[in-house]
This record gives C-alpha cells, sequence and structure tokens, in this order.
C-alpha cells in the first residue's frame, strides 16, 4: 500500500506536474469564484456601447471631398445634464456635433472654423462646459461632460483654437502639426478595462506568486503524503490483526498463541513512528514555506508602496494600508501553513480512502459515500455568503486601523479639545464593526459545522447497518468491517476537514486579493517613466505654460516662467493659490496636466525621476523626521555623509548650536515624527537636511515660518551664503526672508500676476505692494 | 448670525449669468450659488459668490426666499449641479483600477470606476457617498431604501 502512495508522490514531485495537478485541483475544488469572475452584466448599457467610437464613421460619411478628421472629442451629458453621448469633431474645414438622442439616431450639426468666434472651457463645479460662440448665432452651443473627459477637452479646445487661428492667419497647418489628441487614451474607453479585470482567482494568483519555493512545496507535499500513507497504514494493520490474529483466538478454530501479536504491534509501532517523524518534517516544512511567501508578500508590498506616487497616498487611508501589510499577510500565512497543504493532503486522503474502501466492498463503500453529495451541495451553498462576509471582515479590519492611525498621533489634538470620550466612542463603533463582521462569519460557521458533523455521523450510522447486516449474511468478517469502520470514518474525517478548507480559503481569498489589489497599482506617474540618466544639474528651469487639475478642478491655470541657473525666486501669493502645488510639480511628485517643465533644456518628464531628485533640496512647510538620531536625520538623504558634512550642514542651518546643547548632542534621539524637538528645531534639522545633499535646486516652501524671527535671521544669513551657486525658489509669507530674492513671483488662483524685484513691485502698486502694506501693518500694530 | 438682508437680491442678467445687488446697491454681474452642504444638506445655506469665491450673501433657508428668486436660484444650481443620486446597481466588479460600478441613476445609465475602498463613504444614516476616478460624486441617500438585489452587490463589496 505504503509503495503504491510512493509512487504516487513520485511522479508528482515533477514540479512542473506538480503546478498543474495543484492549479487543476485548486480550480476544480474550488470552482470559479463568482466575485472574481463574473459574467459579463446582461444588461446593455446604450450610453456606453455608444462611447465607443462607433459614431465616428456616421461623422466621416459627412465630410466633404479632401476634409480630414483632425481631433475629435467624446462627450457624456446632455444639456440637462443626463448621461447621453455626444462627439464633436474637428476638421481641416469645420467643426461637427454629433447629438445622440432616445428619439433620434443622431444629429449632426457644423460650423465653419471661420465663423467660430470662441469655444470656451468652463469648469462648473463636478462637471464641464463648452461654450461655443459663432457668428450669427446669439445664444452660443453648449455642450457639457463630466469631468472624465476635461482633460481631453481642455486639449481639444486648444486643438481647435490653433487650428483656427492658422486658418485665419492664412498659413494652414502642415499636414505634421496637426497631431490628433489621444482623445481615447484615457477614461472613454471601458473595453481595456472589462478585459483586464479579469485578473483571475486570487488564490491562484497566491499559488503563481509562491512559484520560486516550488521545490520546497514539492518536497512539502511528498512529506505530507508519506505522512498520511503512513497513517493510513494502522488501520489496514489493524484490520489484519483482528481477522488473523484475534478472532481465530477467541473461536479457538486454529491453535494460535498470544504472542503472534508481536510483529502486527512492531508494525503498528513502526508506523506510528514513521508517520510522527513524518508530520514533524512536514510542519516544519510547510510552516517555512508560509513564512516565506508571505515575507516575500510583505517586502513586495511595501517595495511597491515605495514606488506609486503621492497622488495614491493621498487617497488611501494608512491604516488600510497596514492592515493590508500586516494582518492579511498574517492570515495568508495561517492558510497556507495550516490550511492549503493540508488540504491537498487531503484530497489525496480523501481519494485513496475512497478507493481502499471500494476495495474492500464496493457496496458498503457506495453507501458510506452517500452523504458526500449532500455535504458539497452544503459548501458551495455556503461559500458564497462567507466569501462576503470575510471581504467586509478584512475592510472592517483596515477602517479600525485607519481610526488608530488617525487618532494616535493626533492624541495632543484630542487632549487640548477633551474629545476623549468621542474618539473612544468613535473607536468603539468601528470595533464594533470588525465584531459584527467576524460575528456574520461565524453565525454561519458555527450552523454550518456541525451540521456537517451530523452527515457525517449520519454516514457512519448507515454503515453500522449495513456492515450488521452484511455481516450476518456472512458475506464479511468482523475484521473487514471493523477496519471499513475505521476508514469511513477517517473519509469523513477528510470530508470534515476539507468542507473547513473552503471557508478558510475564502478568507485568505479576500486578503490575497486585498494584496493583489495594492500589487496591481501601476506605479502611476502618468506619462512614461523617464529613462534619461543624468548627473547634477546645472540648475536652469523651464516652465512652458504649465497647467495642472486635481480632478476636474483647475489648480494651475498656465505658468510660464524662465529660471536661471543659479537664481533665487521668492514665490510669494495668498494661500491656496497654488504655490505648494507648483514646486510639487518641479519635484515631480505629479506630471503637469498641460504644457511641460524643463529643467537644463531637458523635458522633466524624460528625465529618471530618481536622479533628478537627489538634485533637489526640499524644505517643507511640516518638517517631518524619521525615528533615529539628529545625525541620521541629517543625513537622511546621503547616508555615506562624513561627520564632518554633518555637522557643517548643521551649522549652515543654525542648528549646531542647538543641537551641542541636548545631551546626546548629534546622537540625541528625535523620537516619533521628531516629537521630543520643538517646531523650530525639527525645521532647523530639515534644512540642514536638504543643505546635505548639496543639491543643485534648493527648495523651501514656508520653510522658516515656524522659526522665530531672530532664528529666521540666522537662517537667512546662512542661506545668503548657501543660495550661491544654486537655483532656489522660495515660498515665504514674511516678504522679508525673500529680500535676496533676484526675482519675486506673485500667484493669484493658479496664475502669475506680478514678476519683478521687491522695489519693481512695490512701485506698480499691484498685489505685491498689498500684501507688503499688510505686513507693515501688522509689524506696527 | 443671520444675514442682514431679508433676502439676496438676485436676477437673471441679459447673458443669462445669476446677477445680485447688493445691500449697497452695487451690481455684480455674474455670480455663483455654492452649495455649503452639498451631500448632507443640499438644500439650505448656499452662498453667493463672486468669480473670485468671496461671498457676497448666505443663503440659510431656500423656502424663504420670494418665488422669483427661488427660481432663478435653483435654476442656476441646477445647471451647477451634478451629483447622480444611484438608484439601481447593476453590478459592482473588481476592475483593473478598483471597482467598475455599472449603474442607474436619476441622470441615466452609466459606469464609473471606484478607486479604493475609501472612495465609499457613509455620511451616516443610511447616506453613502461614492467618489469616482475622476472625483464625480454620486449618492445613495438610503440604503436601506435601494431594492435588496441593489443592497446586495453593495454590501458584497462594502
Ligand atoms: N490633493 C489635492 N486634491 C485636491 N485639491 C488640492 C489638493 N492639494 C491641494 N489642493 C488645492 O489646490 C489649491 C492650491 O493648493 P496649494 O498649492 O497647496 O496652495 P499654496 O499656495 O497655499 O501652497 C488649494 O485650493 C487646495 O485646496
Ligand atoms: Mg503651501
Amino acid at each position: 500500500m505504503w509503495f503504491e502512495f510512493a509512487g504516487l508522490a513520485r511522479q508528482c514531485c515533477a514540479t512542473r506536474q506538480f503546478l498543474h495537478f495543484a492549479s487543476y485541483a485548486l480550480q476544480t475544488a474550488i470552482q470559479q469564484h463568482h466575485l472574481w469572475q463574473h459574467p459579463t452584466p446582461a444588461i446593455h448599457l446604450s450610453s456606453t456601447t455608444a462611447a465607443q467610437p462607433a459614431t465616428l464613421p456616421l461623422i466621416e460619411r459627412r465630410l466633404e471631398p479632401g476634409e480630414r478628421v483632425i481631433a475629435r472629442l467624446q462627450t457624456d451629458l446632455d444639456r440637462q445634464l443626463r448621461f447621453q453621448n455626444g462627439l464633436l469633431v474637428l476638421t481641416t474645414r469645420r467643426l461637427l456635433a454629433l447629438e445622440e438622442s432616445q428619439e433620434e439616431a443622431g444629429q449632426i450639426r457644423d460650423w465653419a472654423l471661420a465663423e467660430i468666434e470662441s469655444l470656451e472651457l468652463e469648469e462648473m463645479g463636478a462637471t464641464g462646459a463648452l461654450h461655443l460662440m459663432a457668428t450669427g448665432q446669439p445664444g452660443g452651443s453648449h455642450w457639457r461632460f463630466t469631468a472624465g473627459c476635461i482633460r481631453e477637452a481642455d486639449a481639444f479646445v486648444a486643438c481647435v483654437m490653433d487650428h483656427r487661428g492658422a486658418l485665419l492667419s492664412g498659413n494652414p497647418p502642415v499636414e505634421s502639426q496637426t497631431a490628433e489628441p489621444d482623445v481615447d487614451d484615457e477614461g472613454l474607453d471601458f473595453s481595456d478595462l472589462v478585459r483586464d479585470s479579469q485578473r483571475g482567482n486570487p488564490l491562484l494568483r497566491l499559488l503563481m506568486f509562491s512559484r520560486p519555493w516550488l521545490p520546497l512545496i514539492a518536497l512539502g507535499l511528498v512529506l505530507t503524503v508519506a505522512a498520511t500513507s503512513a497513517s493510513l497504514l494502522s488501520p489496514w494493520l489493524t484490520g489484519s490483526l483482528v481477522d488473523a490474529v484475534l478472532i481465530p483466538i477467541q473461536t479457538q478454530s486454529q491453535a494460535l498463541h498470544v504472542q503472534q501479536i508481536t510483529p502486527y504491534a512492531i508494525m503498528l509501532l513502526g508506523t506510528a513512528l514513521l508517520a510522527w517523524l513524518l508530520k514533524w518534517g512536514r510542519s516544519f516544512v510547510v510552516a517555512r514555506i508560509a513564512e516565506l511567501v508571505t515575507s516575500r508578500m510583505r517586502r513586495d508590498l511595501f517595495e511597491h508602496l515605495q514606488r506609486l506616487s503621492l497622488i495614491y497616498f493621498n487617497k488611501k487611508r494608512t491604516g488600510d494600508l497596514i492592515s493590508r501589510i500586516s494582518s492579511d499577510t498574517d492570515r495568508l500565512s495561517m492558510f497556507i501553513s495550516l490550511s492549503f497543504i493540508d488540504f491537498v493532503c487531503d484530497v489525496f486522503q480523501f481519494v485513496f480512502t475512497a478507493l481502499i474502501l471500494f476495495k474492500i466492498h464496493p457496496l458498503l463503500a457506495l453507501v458510506a459515500l452517500g452523504p458526500v453529495p449532500v455535504v458539497a451541495w452544503l459548501v458551495k451553498c455556503v461559500r458564497v455568503h462567507l466569501r462576503s462576509c470575510f471581504a467586509a471582515s478584512g475592510r472592517a479590519w483596515g477602517i479600525m486601523l485607519s481610526v488608530l492611525t488617525d487618532t494616535i498621533p493626533g492624541v495632543r489634538v484630542v487632549k487640548a479639545f477633551a474629545q476623549e470620550e468621542r474618539e473612544i466612542e468613535r473607536f468603539r463603533q468601528t470595533d464594533h464593526h470588525v465584531y459584527a463582521t467576524n460575528d456574520r462569519v461565524n453565525r454561519t460557521w458555527s450552523f454550518f459545522s456541525p451540521m456537517i458533523e451530523m452527515f457525517t455521523d449520519l454516514g457512519l450510522l448507515l454503515i453500522w447497518i449495513a456492515g450488521a447486516w452484511t455481516v450476518a449474511h456472512g458475506e464479511i468478517r468482523v475484521g473487514v468491517l471493523t477496519c471499513f469502520i475505521m476508514y469511513t470514518s477517517r473519509f469523513y474525517g477528510r470530508v470534515e476537514a476539507m468542507s473547513r478548507f473552503f471557508a478558510s480559503a475564502q478568507r485568505a481569498a479576500a486578503s490575497a486579493h486585498r494584496i493583489f489589489e495594492v500589487l496591481d497599482v501601476k506605479p502611476d506617474m502618468p506619462s512614461t517613466e523617464g529613462t534619461q540618466r543624468i548627473g547634477r544639474l546645472s540648475g536652469r528651469i523651464e516652465f512652458r505654460d504649465v497647467k495642472f487639475r486635481h480632478g476636474a478642478r483647475q489648480i494651475i491655470r498656465g505658468i510660464s516662467l524662465d529660471i536661471a541657473a543659479g537664481e533665487m525666486i521668492g514665490l510669494v501669493g495668498a494661500s491656496g493659490a497654488g504655490k505648494t502645488t507648483l514646486i510639487n510639480l518641479a519635484c515631480r511628485f505629479f506630471d503637469v496636466s498641460g504644457g511641460a517643465i524643463l529643467v537644463d533644456g531637458q523635458d522633466l518628464r524624460d528625465i529618471h525621476v530618481e536622479d533628478y531628485r537627489k538634485n533637489i533640496g526640499l524644505v517643507l512647510q511640516e518638517p517631518y523626521l524619521f525615528f533615529g538620531t539628529i545625525s541620521d536625520n541629517i543625513a537622511y538623504g546621503k547616508p555615506d555623509a562624513s561627520r564632518e558634512e554633518i555637522i557643517a550642514a548643521a551649522k549652515a542651518a543654525c542648528a549646531h548650536e542647538f543641537i551641542m546643547r541636548l545631551t546626546d548632542g548629534y546622537d540625541s534621539m528625535v523620537g516619533e515624527r521628531g516629537q521630543q524637538l520643538s517646531g523650530g528645531e525639527r525645521q532647523r534639522i530639515s534644512i540642514a537636511r536638504a543643505l546635505l545633499i548639496d543639491p543643485a535646486i534648493l527648495i523651501l516652501d514656508e520653510a522658516t515660518s515656524s522659526v522665530d524671527t531672530e532664528t529666521e535671521r540666522e537662517i537667512q544669513r546662512a542661506l545668503d551664503n548657501l543660495v550661491h551657486g544654486r537655483t532656489t525658489i522660495a515660498i515665504a509669507h514674511r516678504l522679508g526672508t525673500l529680500r535676496n530674492a533676484n526675482r519675486l513671483v506673485v500667484m493669484e488662483h493658479g496664475l502669475i500676476t506680478e514678476i519683478g524685484s521687491h522695489d519693481q513691485l512695490l512701485n506698480t502698486s499691484g498685489t505685491y505692494a498689498r500684501l507688503h502694506q499688510a505686513m507693515l501693518e501688522v509689524s506696527h500694530t | 448670525m443671520k444675514t442682514p438682508a431679508a433676502h439676496p437680491d438676485l436676477q437673471r442678467s441679459s447673458v443669462g449669468a445669476l446677477a445680485y445687488t447688493d445691500v449697497t446697491g452695487k451690481r455684480h454681474d455674474k455670480v455663483l450659488p455654492v452649495r455649503l452642504f452639498p451631500l448632507t444638506d443640499p438644500n439650505r445655506w448656499i452662498s453667493i459668490t463672486d468669480l473670485q469665491g468671496q461671498e457676497l450673501a448666505c443663503i440659510e433657508e431656500v423656502d424663504g426666499l420670494p418665488d422669483d428668486v427661488r427660481k432663478i436660484l435653483l435654476e442656476t444650481l441646477a445647471e451647477r449641479d451634478f451629483v447622480p443620486v444611484i438608484q439601481v446597481i447593476h453590478t459592482i466588479r473588481h476592475a483593473e483600477l478598483g471597482c467598475e460600478w455599472c449603474v442607474t441613476t436619476d441622470r441615466g445609465q452609466t459606469r464609473f470606476c471606484v478607486e479604493n475602498d475609501e472612495s465609499v463613504e457613509a455620511l451616516g444614516g443610511g447616506n453613502v457617498v461614492v467618489i469616482d476616478q475622476h472625483n464625480t460624486r454620486y449618492r445613495i441617500p438610503d440604503l436601506a431604501a435601494l431594492d435588496a438585489k441593489s443592497r446586495q452587490k453593495f454590501e458584497r463589496y462594502y
């Protein structure tokens, strides 16, 4: 018997075969998770099916000879803001508009380019509008669309106006200039989305993820099968013992001695020892696989998170990400170590026990298998339910952690406003949510699990009845029946274990899904990742009609500014004007939505991001220090900096003095987020950190706003020396901070309104003069 | 604090925009009404701002306005309002970026993509806001009032 199993195990040992087998087993056993593999929806969305450029041919048929389509814009709302598709097409001569409506197949209107007086894009809250003014048409024409189309609309308007301008000025555009903006590049075409959504069952992906450890998994499997086979031997031996020794002794039919038991006993002991050894090896190997896989998963997750852009983190809750990295991977580890290999082993046992049962007595085996279809049906029913319960439970956990990561760092504010009770209540609620979702799982499970047991007990009862009958008719001997019953109870043990597996598989699938969801987020620098490697830049920055949107809202509305290498620019403007956004663009935390930023004449999007950031020293308004010593924090951007460099940077940032006074000097721990230091001290350390990397471009975003005037003056003096030889962009509200700036740039509502030196701007009596006046008034009162 | 004027003096200007005359008699040719609580209390607290976003007046109670003013105000608001109310959820399924929703709203059928779990917010009392990939808001005013199938689909995912 054992050899039979071993032979099979050897066969499965061939790794590829194993994978094949395992994935097949998984696939068939778990069937298809409806959750991840929905059939295509039955309903047909007239709006989205029409969103395909299927309407374009309609327009193309209307073109005059020689007329060509230059650009097109898909709109998705009608004028009453109902979802309805429309199409605007710019050709070499005209602007055509196709409106789809329920009643008509599509009505086309057109304007010659020369008739167009203006075409303007207006943001109207969550939607956008295009207003067309044409000669002889008093009210104008209007189109509406959702925020998803605004970028394209912007490009389209630019394209139309360019084209019209070129046409009117008498130089019809050259063919090559009329590039078609990529209208169906984003948002509009849902077909890609649907295709990509079939990323497959998360458990299969987990298996794929585990590929590097296949040899180990195969070993685990072999050990599992061997251990199982060893334990399967004992009923067989027991059966033989009963029939060959015990019953003859009892019935005295043969002159047998009790000592005949000895070889059986030794063999039973041997199998027990063997099973113990094999199980020991198996548990160890399987647990190691689980840890290896999930440790790699955690690392991959963290690595992946580090590559994601700021936009992603703006949207995500920290607690949720933490729960994915910690508790979801932990659940997977439990699943792999406790359930997965066991399941494979259970399947083996299930199949082989069934075979043995049939070999012993086919009819009895048939009776024994009776409850199996019922159990299978039950499992199927409960699975759908469990699946959503587990997903909800994972989310609830994430929400709870989010509350923690929100309140614990904010504990000062909580205490200051005496809102402890409220936070306790908030946590209580989220915790209750966790409780409730887990309770839902348990309610289902506590009902379901005994139910399976009941069916298996029922099965055993059937066997006893049928067995008694067969024994009575002399068909089998009592020993065979004993052996049969032992196998059957084992068999049901497997059935129960497998049904438990389906539950834990649902939990694992939910967790795996949450993990792969993060891993599937593309590092979303929207355009291509730059490849151009660069060394040290000279620091010339050119903004060319830069535009930027957050969703539908345009934050930067077209900024052009040329900053020479080594120049210091002071950026002023009311808060909310878009200053921080502008430097975020300059650091390439976000990509521009229009125009371009060039450094040393190269488009920022072509440059390798990390190379570029090595050239940037950034000091933020809210300095963030990491857990560690002061010198670690100063050397954050250049871990191999010498002590000398660290001290020089600290001196330059006027931090040296106060660091000296600390008990541990540069070795002082700053605490989490630098909480053991004052705001001004943190600020100075972050300035030192930026200076240490000797950046070609220094960016100070209200860097000195939280230090006292005295310290600011000191830092100012330090900066005076340091801005030499590097391009500096400094944002400050205290205008005095910017007295060394070569030029001051005033921003308002995402536009530059004034540029000039301090004196020039004072004389123009514009915004800057007003700000200056206001500041003087404040300091005089 | 109540606004001093009994009701703000709103008119429709010749170009069709909303115009406002303030207490000093100064006329603003184009003003924008802004709902201050668009999700939780859309019909009260409406601010009248100029194009730079400076508040000129604030209306607490729309119902208290004279009919003509209210009509103009609501019309202008309707031009800018876009928070479709989800009536039926056909499917929600995992897509490349988060979940793809396929719904019928009070503004017709549509599909949209919801990137994160965080984009589905419960505002309390069964009032749920769904924010799609492009920052468009969709509302489910009362989850309990949704038909059972839609609610099931919603609950399976959120
Ligand atoms: N992540 C974001 N999503 C949406 N809007 C944002 C985001 N970050 C900033 N904004 C908006 O962009 C505008 C400009 O912000 P910012 O550049 O920080 O102004 P400041 O000039 O004070 O530095 C503000 O009105 C702000 O509300
Ligand atoms: Mg700022």
